[in-house]
């Protein structure tokens, strides 16, 4: 056998092989380990290996985890259909009207981003807060302080938006760059109105790329922990800030373990339940190729 | 006029895209816009189509004034050059398009998208997608799409140009063959002559936003009326000269000598002279005069057979002269001396300014 011949057999395995060392070794095995140690227990800081469901069923009959889930899925829900609503119109408005800026706009989304997660979350604390610049402003001027956005599960849900915006515009922008504009002018010319367009054309064609916008926003949502601790305020716990404290002051870690899988599990369905709705021919997806 | 442009311009920054544009388009009438690249005539058809607004002048469609109106008002439906099909949409969804539009009711929709279907052969194909269609079913999925609405007027921008030639020549004839059926008028932008050549009752050149002449089809390409039509259209050689003291000739820079069909130039003024390659006849050397106006000595340079024509390149001294001759006639070999003769009617002459001086 020649030398080349031997690379070109081998290049396909060390192509395949090395993503899957690296997805064996930095996603399953911590993923298989968090699953064993769900169903093993804590106690007095010590993991005790013991099988038992004991975590699962603490998670399905304890009243406040049940709340806590449900919280969460509504919060990231409501949180990823405002950042859809506001950077629809962002996106659309960077790619009419940004020219030769449209770069440098989204890239301007993200300035926020090199700040670091706490840092933002902290400073929206300080908007938001009794003393911080709303109110502050509000009682200077001798009006009442608007109660709802100090440590509510709406200054969470504002945090959560702010976050996660940037994300959500960035991928909608790059669906409508991808988007082949004229079509709205075929769609015109054969009698629809421009509202009419949008929704015969633009929105189904972009449909999948506001999909991916919606699961890269509600999936780090569900298992938020920073927003909800620092602006979420007593009633404002959700299911990622919950779970964070078992690995952290309480140390039941089995339990919180068993956590995590049910958020894995969760974001999964939630994730295949918009997917199974979606017939990707009907987004102009074209990956197929030609069949 | 069905469709009339009156004074239509259209002005980008500083630059006139489209400059006072008037013309009348008849009911039944096929009418190509012919220009260059740039020339504006894609602008003209999207004003005609709304897509773009006329900075002054007005558009009337049917005796309707419709410069305000926008495009899905008009009535009218285009084919884009490059399909521009619904990609998330059917065959048949893509053709029914138009009709929701205008609330059809599903059994009218049905038949109508079948009558399209059939014209169109594209039996079997509803199902499919525009991704799983050849560029040919493409075009005529668009053309289909163009036609079942039963638009004011159909608007073609440059349909064929994405197709290969065999193609584009089946198209040319199946697009004519439906605009006669149909009666309505279709406008079709090209850059290609042929094309236009092939298909229109008249043809507006169209050259740096402005109509330069808007003619039967035989006019514009027999009797040119300024030398960029007659640069543009066809294939000619062209020679740059002097007329004579009486304006009956013309001395060309390449030492040809030209008689002029009637004195037509002011003595001693510099005019350009066409002579399409089909008009320059073809004798061996030795047979009558061996020269004289209109009359050149020639060596074949190469022969370029083109089936039931070929055509020739000549040396005329230092320059290259070119002339199309059916097959039916003598043929002539590389290196064989011939004369190459035409008539004084054959001629287009213009003064330098461009304009045909007869």
């Amino acid at each position: 056998m020649t030398r080349r011949n031997f690379a070109s057999r081998a290049a396909g395995p060390l192509l395949l092989g090395v993503p899957t060392l690296f997805l064996l070794a930095l996603f399953v095995v911590p993923l298989a380990s968090m699953v064993v140690l769900s169903f093993w227990r804590t106690e007095n800081y010590h993991i005790v290996q013991d099988w038992n469901l004991g975590n699962y069923i603490t998670l399905a009959t304890g009243g406040p985890y049940v709340t806590f889930l449900i919280r969460s899925l509504v919060m990231a829900t409501v949180v990823s259909v405002i950042s859809i609503v506001i950077a629809w119109p962002v996106s659309y408005a960077i790619i009419l009207y940004g020219g030769r800026y449209r770069l440098l706009f989204t890239l301007a989304f993200a300035v926020p981003f090199l700040t670091g997660e706490v840092l933002r979350v902290i400073a929206l604390q300080g908007l938001l807060g009794p003393l911080g610049l709303i109110n502050g402003v509000l009682m200077a001027l001798g009006a009442a302080p608007l109660r709802f956005i100090m440590y509510t599960n709406i200054a969470s849900a504002i945090g959560l938006v702010y976050l996660y915006l940037p994300i959500v515009v960035t991928v909608i922008y790059l669906s409508l760059l991808n988007f082949d504009a004229r079509l709205i002018d075929a769609a015109k010319i054969f009698g629809a109105s421009p509202l009419r367009a949008f929704f015969e054309v633009t929105w189904p064609l972009n449909l999948f790329g506001t999909l991916i916008g919606f699961a890269l926003c509600f999936i780090p949502c569900l298992s938020a922990t920073l927003a909800p601790r620092f602006l979420g305020g007593p009633n404002g716990t959700l299911y990622g800030m919950a779970m964070a404290q078992q690995f952290g002051e309480s140390g039941t870690w089995a339990l919180g373990a068993a956590m995590g899988v049910v958020l894995f599990l969760t974001s999964i369905l939630a994730v295949l339940a918009i997917g199974m709705r979606v017939n990707l021919r009907r987004t102009g997806f074209t990956g197929f190729g030609r069949g | 006029m069905y469709i009339t442009l009156d004074g239509v311009s259209r002005q980008y920054g500083s630059v006139w895209a489209i400059d006072r544009v008037t013309m009348g388009i008849a009911r039944n009438e096929f009418v190509s816009l012919l220009g260059p690249s740039g020339s504006g005539k894609t602008t003209l058809l999207r004003i005609i189509a709304g897509l773009e607004r006329p900075s002054q002048g007005r558009v009337l469609i049917d005796g309707v004034d419709v410069t305000e109106l926008p495009p899905h008002k008009r009535g009218v439906a285009m084919v884009f050059q490059e399909f521009l099909l619904f990609p998330h949409r059917t065959v048949w969804e893509n053709l029914a398009f138009p009709l929701r539009m205008l609330k059809l009711p599903a059994a009218e929709i049905e038949e109508r998208v079948q009558w399209v279907v059939g014209i169109l052969s594209l039996g079997g194909l509803e199902k499919r997608y525009p991704n799983q269609l050849s560029g040919g079913q493409q075009q005529r999925v668009a053309l289909g799409r163009g036609l079942v609405g039963r638009p004011k007027a159909l608007l073609l921008d440059e349909p064929l140009a994405n197709l290969d030639r065999e193609l584009r020549q089946e198209m040319e004839v199946e697009i004519r063959r439906h605009q006669t059926a149909l009666g309505i008028p279709f406008i079709y932008v090209t850059h290609n002559q042929e094309e236009a050549l092939s298909m229109s009752d008249r043809i507006a050149v169209v050259r740096k936003g402005r109509i330069e002449d808007f003619a039967a089809r035989t006019e514009i390409y027999d009797r040119p009326k300024t030398a960029f039509i007659a640069q543009f259209v066809g294939r000619s050689n062209r020679f740059e000269g002097t007329a004579d003291a009486g304006g009956h000739g013309l001395a060309t820079h390449c030492g040809a000598s030209l008689a002029l069909p009637a004195p037509v130039l002011s003595p001693g003024s510099p005019a350009l002279a066409f002579v399409k390659n089909e008009k320059l006849r073809l004798d061996a050397a030795g047979v009558g005069a061996a020269s004289g106006p209109n009359r050149l000595a020639c060596t074949v340079k190469d022969v370029i057979l083109r089936g039931a024509y070929a055509d020739y390149i000549l040396a005329f001294g230092a320059r290259e002269l070119n002339a199309s001759r059916p097959r039916s006639e003598r043929s002539f070999l590389a290196g064989e001396a011939v004369l190459a003769s035409f008539e004084p009617g054959d001629i287009d002459v213009f003064d330098v300014k461009g304009e045909q001086a007869a």
